[in-house]
């Protein structure tokens, strides 16, 4: 990754009629950086992603690739790639002809034979140019899209939800392998996706976009750690939201009351803006501790009964109600014993280090 | 149990649902078929038939240049009109399957001439390339032309431009059906892949549409070889086709043993030219990578 600047969006709009499906996009894309579009679907990602590549001219604002004004330049023109959601494989060609789909023409035949050999070698797909494009399974239908996008070099590769169509343990496998390509290519990827984990195990940034504006654009760890408002927290992970009174602001911290926990110090969030005595709180469930005696070493604590368990396996679910919220409060405990503690109507202590709270600051909308 | 059984197993129910049509298709066309084979090596003595065999009418209608010259010309004529109807009609699907927004009402518009009967519109082209017909009077009105154009009517070219017109929804459907059954997603694949619009119908949209074109040509070119109407009405004598000539067999020159010979003839020329239709687009669809 170098700090050039690929892909430069200035005040994008898109507008379908009165429906605005992006608007006032402003985004630095990093040469050779993994970067995720993610958001619930029909929140506009998918269209950012089309008017990078030139299917969709925005409305306004313009898309500059490497430093060139994309403004009229037609998709076949762009140097960028993309990967479709549903693999778009030429069902009239072998996987060979797919793969050398866009270099026909454009270079003499051995070169092209010897390029589709190499990137078909890349996807883990050597030898099989004489498959037959409905012989292919999902994975492999998904390699020979990637290989046929990569194999034109280009300066950007689009991913449009590039796993949705895999099943769980092939998503997992071909998200490392992705990653995996992209550093060694060191090729710009920008993915939409809509799975949260799928972007936070494959980016080096994320953008969350909600209702066609993008709200945050951040690490996986700034995101999860300082999301910049509820939306975004209750998107990437799960959070507890609990109401909270600012009591006092001293430099980068919060001196607060946050009810069920009582009074705690907590570090400002730089991502939020706390424009009034009434604010709210995020604490991550994995971030509780459960007990059935008070903690000692947990300065915030608070008594609840558990009213919900949920076992995952990997870890279990608790639901807590407490007196001072409505909702009740989810605590994620790993299973380390594999038993479940807790049951419900059990009586239990929740615990809080201070550094583990979330400054979400004012709720404006 | 009783009558049931025979619902048991899953072929026999495969063909007592396709016994109704079986036994259709059987007395409606293979015992037909049957007796025109037969009907070929018997001779024809006046009022009475010789059933002794013998592959005289066959001898016969090679050796004759009529024959010949007529099913050349039919063939051609049919060629000729599959060719004109399926490129006119290609724009037509194209413009239905992925630019008209209301497709049911165009594909609607497009069976309109069914509405009316097949011999009042080959009338209807009478009238319009006719000596004083509408084609004639337009242009003399417009002072385009002195005196009326006579080669509009009774000749291949008004046989060809009518069948067209009559065959052109059975050309339109299929290609319709192959076009719309196109992933869009292709088609931006093959754009995001440096096409141009014209590359990408080439190597995309017209290769994933063979299948729909081939239907469309066999759909037409098969019927029209053997259409005696359209070249009766409107081919005056150079237009007339191999049908005639059959007609005639069975008609004023009660001939039925020949007239079966030169059907039967006329069938395997239309099976191994189709055939040989099929194979050579197949293969050069193929060949677009």
């Amino acid at each position: 990754m170098t700090e050039k600047n690929i892909i430069e969006l200035r005040g994008v709009e898109k507008r379908y009629g009165t429906f605005l499906a992006a608007s006032g996009i402003d985004l630095d894309l990093k040469e050779g950086e993994f970067f995720s579009l993610l958001g619930p679907s029909g929140c506009g990602k998918t269209t950012v992603l089309r008017m990078i590549a030139g299917f969709q001219e925005p409305t306004k604002g313009t898309v500059l690739i490497d430093g060139q004004d994309m403004d009229g330049v037609p998709a076949n023109n762009r140097p960028t790639n993309m990967v479709f959601q549903s693999y778009a494989i030429f069902p009239h060609l072998n996987v060979g002809n797919n793969v050398a789909y866009g270099l026909r023409g454009k270079a003499p035949k051995a070169e092209i034979d010897q390029r589709v050999a190499e990137a078909l070698e890349m996807v883990e797909l050597g030898g099989l140019e004489d498959r037959g494009a409905s012989e292919l399974s999902g994975g492999q239908r998904q390699r020979v899209a990637l290989a046929r996008a990569l194999i034109m070099r280009p300066k950007v590769l689009l991913l449009d939800e590039p796993l949705s169509a895999l099943d769980k343990k092939l998503r997992e496998q071909m998200q490392f392998e992705m990653r995996n390509l992209q550093q060694s290519l060191g090729i710009t990827f920008v993915m939409v996706t809509h799975d949260q984990y799928e972007a936070m195990t494959m980016s080096d940034r994320i953008g969350v976009m909600f209702n066609g504006r993008l709200k945050q654009v951040d690490t996986p760890t700034t995101l999860y750690a300082r999301p910049c408002d509820q939306q975004v927290a209750s998107f990437i992970g799960e959070m507890n939201i609990l109401p909270a009174q600012l009591l006092e602001e001293n430099g980068d911290t919060l001196s607060i009351d946050a009810k069920a926990f009582g009074q705690m110090e907590i570090e400002k969030n730089p991502n939020v803006a706390t424009s009034a005595r009434d604010m709210n709180i995020g604490i991550r469930p994995e971030q509780l501790e459960i007990t059935s005696e008070k903690p000692e070493d947990y300065p915030s604590t608070v008594q609840g009964k558990v009213s919900n368990v949920a076992f995952y396996g990997e870890n279990i679910h608790y639901h807590i109600q407490v007196a001072e919220t409505d909702k009740p409060i989810s605590v994620s405990v790993p299973n380390y014993f594999h038993t479940v503690d807790f049951n419900r109507g059990d009586a239990v202590w929740l615990g809080v280090q201070s550094a583990s709270v979330i400054d979400l600051g004012t709720d404006t909308e | 149990m009783g009558v049931w059984v025979i619902f048991r197993s899953e072929a026999s129910r495969g063909y007592t649902l396709s016994a109704p049509a079986t036994a259709y298709v059987g007395f409606l066309v293979a015992a037909p078929l049957l007796i025109l084979i037969a009907y070929s090596f018997w001779t024809q003595t006046y009022v009475t038939l010789d059933k002794t065999p013998t592959l005289k009418n066959y001898s016969d209608a090679f050796a004759d240049p009529l024959v010949r010259h007529l099913m050349l010309r039919s063939i051609w004529i049919a060629g000729a009109v599959t060719a004109v109807t399926v490129a006119l009609a290609y724009p037509i699907a194209y413009f239905i399957a992925m630019k008209a927004r209301k497709k049911t009402i165009w594909l609607l518009l497009i069976t309109i001439p069914f509405w009316s009967s097949y011999l009042l519109r080959v009338f209807a082209w009478k009238l319009i390339l006719g000596f004083n017909g509408v084609m004639n009077s337009a242009l003399l009105m417009l002072g385009l032309i002195d005196e009326p154009l006579d080669f509009l009517l009774y000749n291949e070219f008004a046989v060809v431009l009518t069948l067209a017109h009559a065959w052109a929804p059975f050309a339109i459907l299929p290609i319709y059906v192959s076009l719309q059954k196109i992933d869009p997603s292709l088609l931006e694949a093959a754009t995001d892949l440096g096409n141009s619009p014209f590359q990408r119908f080439m190597r995309v949209t017209l290769p994933l549409t063979i299948p729909g074109i081939i239907a469309a040509c066999l759909i037409i070119f098969i019927p029209t070889v053997g259409d005696y109407v359209t070249p009766a009405l409107v081919g005056g004598s150079d237009g007339k086709m191999i049908a005639n000539l059959i007609q005639v067999q069975f008609g004023a020159a009660n001939n039925w043993p020949l007239g079966a010979t030169l059907s039967l003839i006329a069938m395997l020329s239309v099976g191994f030219v189709a055939i040989v239709f099929v194979i050579t687009a197949t293969r050069l669809g193929r060949r677009i990578r």
